[in-house]
């Protein structure tokens, strides 16, 4: 066994990986999210051509394959470099595709350029694979060590650097395994000199990044830097966003102001993450008449229905719903937002209004369940307003993103911490065609019910020109406290939609058909109710739960044919762009894979009369999707336990990636294993995760975030380690056979890993986190199974 | 002057520079202006099948305008006056020169600086809605490259447009000069605080994505007045609302549809 090879397949696949995580980063950043998850689908494609194209033109002798590893990996650090410098350099405008051919180009040039490192790194593992055929298991696992060590890196890195520079690193990591590799060069001191310079090279990018940070010009960061005495004031850098404050005169955000508000607006830093806006600072104490604006916002029906002494204030974000409590007389705020920077940031260019009683402010940073699920403390309000998450979510820009703080049981928990009286309110911008306030409405109805709350008169429903405001109250409403409402929203131009007027006036702001007062009375009338107009309703509607959290998903996929043809088909790019993407994904994942993976590898079959392949495709491609839908289903449901997608995305592929490393290592112990025997052991192994997996999260949610991160690392490890060995076992299975057969495994599996992504997406989305686990099991019993068969992979 | 410009366009004229052996435009301008005037027929003659393609261009740009009215029409754009206007105004001339094959799809096209022209269908409905005649004094919010702007001054509409970013500003300025359109006032300033010296207005028309309607753009509203507003998130979907003003000046609002904006200045533009 060469250890020199080990570690520098170890660096080739951190290198890799690190760069994987960090170009997401910096395209969700520079374009947006969905380009970068169809751009990074497609260089995985990478991986896989370079094994099929591997399996059909193998080196001639040890000696070839060994130079051909040398060279790889000399390549791969110069591939990390070329391949975003040269991507900063092709003119792409993602917002262009439809009508402009030539971005199609442009795309698919992005794609191949993209590609490349991870095709020469995918080359680099499997001819060091292929020099230890006897023992594939110690290399494969290097392979995942690697992953698992770059993905913990660039979490790292994203600390101190900004996503574009730190994009230089990975080639830095990946000269190390080059320099390892000369190691084992028989004309050492040359190879030696060469990985110097490969180093060198890659420590000056470190410094030096030849390329530039390019952000689109169609996102709000640049467009407000634009405006005229514009200046950035601040800028932040962690794994959890890139944080800029911009102040420029002609900024102002006062989300669902009143028509009827008559004033100015004080001065407003602007808070842009990742280039979107996410919240505005003000300065209140600035102007002492600034702060009446406050009870303009929709954000301040709440307070008209008595005292709130107590406040929660939920994605407290720049502080103006703070702000807003402490005007209207909460003396206790507590304040939970889950961006460090946001706050600090709050805090330096913002101050709260004078001469309005000294409030106890206590920001709190975190995730909002995980404080929920702790904290002793109650509440007579809690809040979420119409924050930029909620804005961007109306885009469908969000659909796919799990969403743990609209879910039935998020409203649930938040109802729990009321205290008699208390009230939840929540706020968000009202979107055409109407969705995600129905949705709110059934879904606090429902939360009602599930903590016994008076689900008939504990109900109400204002609407502005462009927000709506569901607030519940378990212990209902007074008839007092409805007309105070309703005289206060009058006053605003605001429709009382729920409860129903007795007398039925002429409504402020007008839509086209009453839904939110038909969505109310369905809600409130009961479940079977609720149920039916959630199943007469164009969009789904119908709350959704903690293991299928995708809130701001409406689409239902069934429906999609006949909504085309309706008049309002027009209207789905509006509603469900993540949709849209994640099916396009699809497409191109499966056309993409089947031409490079699948078809030459079925040309090479038929001129060679192989036969009985049948086995082989249905093992691999059944083992590539089982892997990567546990994947899937792990990160979404270690967003709700860590708090947060990025830790729960590092978390989950260091757990998967080291553990089925060493599952992989430990493998080569048992040479003649049988690979139905694994992959059958791994369907129990799946069933009991998918019925422990809900629960623990819910139990563990209270426990500090090391205590989490342990106990996620724990509960992911034994899967994750028994998952690592049905690829080597059957790689070994099928080594010793002709190369048509090992084309053929190699040409499988990548197909299914490519192509499982957008499918387990899917999955998730419709089904949740718990079906795609019972399906990764079932996939695992098909590549036992498949094992079984006559000429299967079997010793 | 249109002449002077087709000829400097044109080879037949760079051929004549070269003829003379002199390339020099200062010595040249008088020979074409008040020279000879067999040199004069040359030059036109020569530069006949460049403007005969020219004229080809426009004729091919004027078809592909008309069919784009029909398809707005066919979406349910009514209003007459709106249709003409939009058949009469050559979007072509709005657009980055290498955008102009694609001046007349039914949507946005960028026009640098972050910013787009409206989808047609966009403009056509923003302007029906706001029920405009001739003499119609119309505040417009956000210039862009001026087309809506142009729209409305073709119906016969008082324009006062404004528009945040100089560049845009300036450009379109320019652009209106030179296309004709030198009765539409245009001001670089922050769109929030209206026009007030203009003030009041029949109707008020805004391209550019708000979190909110300023107060001022109310209140510089007539009495009866329509404004029409993309608002809502300004991150990518806004619904495009209706603000209506009555005669004791109480307000009511209509949601009309939803637009896509790229975050805070609209696809609108």
């Amino acid at each position: 066994m060469n250890s020199f090879r080990t570690i520098a397949v170890t660096c080739v696949a951190a290198g890799t990986l690190a760069f994987q995580i960090l170009l997401v980063r910096v395209f969700a950043i520079e374009h947006f999210h969905h380009f970068a998850y169809m751009a990074i689908g497609i260089a995985m494609l990478g991986f896989g051509v370079s094994g099929t194209a591997l399996a059909l033109i193998r080196p001639r002798d040890r000696g070839t394959t060994e130079r051909w590893f040398w060279w790889a990996s000399v390549a791969v650090p110069l591939a990390l470099i070329l391949s975003p410098a040269l991507v900063h350099q092709v003119p792409f405008d993602a917002t262009q595709l439809v009508w402009d051919y030539r971005q199609w180009l442009r795309l698919g040039l992005v794609y191949i350029l993209l590609a490349l490192p991870f095709g020469i790194g995918g080359l680099a593992v499997l001819l060091a694979v292929t020099l230890e055929a006897d023992r594939p298991g110690r290399i494969y696992g290097a392979s995942f060590f690697g992953s698992g060590l770059g993905a913990g890196l660039a979490l790292a890195v994203l600390w101190f650097l900004p996503p574009v520079e730190a994009l230089a690193v990975p080639a830095a990591i990946a000269a190390l395994g080059t320099l390892a590799a000369a190691c084992d060069r028989k004309k050492r001191s040359s190879a030696l000199r060469v990985a110097g310079l490969v180093l060198l090279g890659s420590a000056i990018v470190v410094v030096r990044p030849p390329w530039q940070f390019s952000l689109t010009p169609y996102k709000a960061l640049p467009q407000v830097e634009a405006y005229p005495e514009a200046r950035r004031v601040a800028e932040r850098i962690s794994p959890l966003g890139w944080v800029v404050a911009v102040q420029a005169p002609a900024f102002r955000y006062a989300p669902g102001l009143s028509l009827r508000f008559r004033g100015e607006l004080p001065q407003q830093t602007g808070l842009f993450v990742d280039g979107e806006l996410a919240s505005a600072v003000t300065d209140w104490s600035e102007a002492e008449s600034a702060f009446a604006v406050l009870d303009w916002l929709p954000s301040a029906a709440p307070y008209v229905l008595g005292g709130r002494d107590g406040v929660l204030v939920i994605g407290g974000g720049g502080g103006t719903e703070v702000a807003n409590a402490q005007v209207h007389g909460a003396s206790r705020i507590t304040a939970v937002e889950l961006h460090p920077a946001l706050p600090e940031l709050a805090d330096r260019f913002g101050a709260l209004p004078r001469n309005h009683g000294q409030a106890e402010v206590r920001w709190v940073i975190g995730d909002a369940r995980h404080f929920v699920a702790g904290s002793r403390d109650s509440f007579d309000l809690i809040t979420l307003g119409p924050g930029a998450a909620f804005g961007a979510a109306t885009a469908g820009v969000h659909a796919l993103g799990e969403d743990f703080l609209h879910t039935r049981e998020a409203y649930a928990a938040y109802l729990s911490r009321l205290r008699d009286g208390g009230v939840l309110s929540v706020t968000g911008w009202l979107a055409l065609p109407p969705r995600q306030n129905v949705r709110v409405i059934l879904t606090m109805a429902d939360a009602l019910r599930q903590v016994n709350g008076r689900v008939e008169d504990g109900l109400v429903v204002v609407r502005s020109w462009g927000t709506v405001t569901v607030m519940g109250k378990p212990s209902g409403y007074s008839a007092e406290e409805i007309r105070a409402l309703r005289t206060w929203s009058a006053a605003r131009n605001f429709d009382v939609d729920y409860p129903v007027a007795e007398v039925p006036a002429d409504p402020f702001n007008t839509l086209d058909a009453p839904v939110f007062v038909e969505a109310a009375v369905a809600a409130v009338a009961g479940r079977d109710e609720a149920s039916r107009f959630g199943e007469t309703y164009p969009f789904d509607v119908a709350p959704v739960t903690d293991v299928r959290p995708y809130p701001h998903h409406y689409l239902r996929l069934r429906s999609l044919g006949a909504f085309f043809k309706s008049d309002r088909g027009t209207w789905l790019p509006f509603a469900e762009w993540g949709m849209v993407a994640l099916l396009a994904t699809l497409v191109q994942s499966v056309v993409l894979a089947g031409l490079l993976l699948i078809l030459p590898v079925a040309v090479r079959s038929r001129t060679s009369g192989e036969s009985g392949l049948f086995p082989i495709v249905a093992y691999f491609s059944a083992i590539g999707f089982a892997y990567l839908a546990a994947e899937i289903a792990a990160i979404q449901q270690l967003g709700l336990l860590l708090g947060h997608p990025v830790y729960a995305v590092v978390m989950v592929l260091a757990a998967f990636l080291i553990c089925s490393g060493a599952g992989s290592a430990w493998s080569d112990r048992y040479r003649h294993a049988e690979p139905a025997t694994v992959a059958g052991i791994l369907v129990l192994v799946l069933a009991v995760f998918a019925a422990i997996l809900p629960t623990v999260v819910h139990l563990l949610q209270p426990a500090p975030l090391p205590i989490r991160a342990v106990a996620a690392f724990v509960l992911l490890g034994p899967v994750a380690f028994v998952m690592g060995m049905p690829f080597p076992i059957g790689i070994r299975a099928v080594a010793g056979s002709d190369s048509t057969r090992t084309a053929w495994a190699w040409a499988s599996n990548g197909f299914a890993s490519v192509t499982a992504a957008p499918v387990a997406a899917l999955l998730a989305l419709e089904l949740g986190a718990v079906a795609l686990l019972v399906a990764s099991g079932l996939a695992y019993g098909v590549a036992a199974l498949s094992a079984q068969l006559p000429r299967a992979v079997r010793r | 002057m249109v002449v002077h410009k087709q000829l400097v366009d044109c080879p037949a004229y760079l051929g004549l520079l070269l003829a003379c052996g002199k390339p020099h435009i200062s010595r040249i301008m008088p020979v074409l202006t008040h020279g000879s005037p067999v040199l004069l027929c040359i030059a036109v003659l020569g530069g006949m099948g460049p403007l005969a393609a020219q004229d080809a261009e426009e004729s091919r740009y004027r078809e592909q305008r008309l069919a784009m009215v029909d398809l707005i029409a066919s979406r349910g754009v009514k209003d007459s006056a709106t249709l003409a206007a939009m058949r009469a105004v050559p979007r072509h001339e709005y657009v980055p020169t290498d955008s102009r094959r694609l001046a007349y799809g039914d949507h946005p096209l960028p026009i640098g600086h972050g910013q787009t022209i409206s989808q047609p269908y966009i403009v056509a409905f923003m302007t029906e809605i706001l029920q405009p005649f001739p003499g119609m004094k119309v505040l417009e919010v956000g210039t862009g490259s001026g087309y809506q702007a142009s729209v409305l001054a073709q119906i016969g509409a008082d324009v006062y447009t404004i528009e945040i970013f100089e560049v845009l500003a300036t450009s379109a300025r320019e652009r209106l000069t030179r296309l004709g359109f030198d009765q539409i006032q245009t001001r670089h300033a922050d769109g929030h605080f209206g026009w007030l010296e203009a003030a009041p207005f029949d109707a008020v028309i805004v391209t550019a994505a708000a979190g909110f309607i300023p107060p001022a753009l109310v209140e510089q509203l007539k009495p009866g007045g329509r404004m029409v507003i993309p608002v809502g998130s300004v991150h990518g979907i806004q619904n495009l609302i209706l603000v209506l003003k009555d005669e004791s000046g109480d307000l009511r609002t209509r949601n009309l549809l939803p637009v896509r904006f790229v975050p805070m200045l609209s696809d609108l533009r």
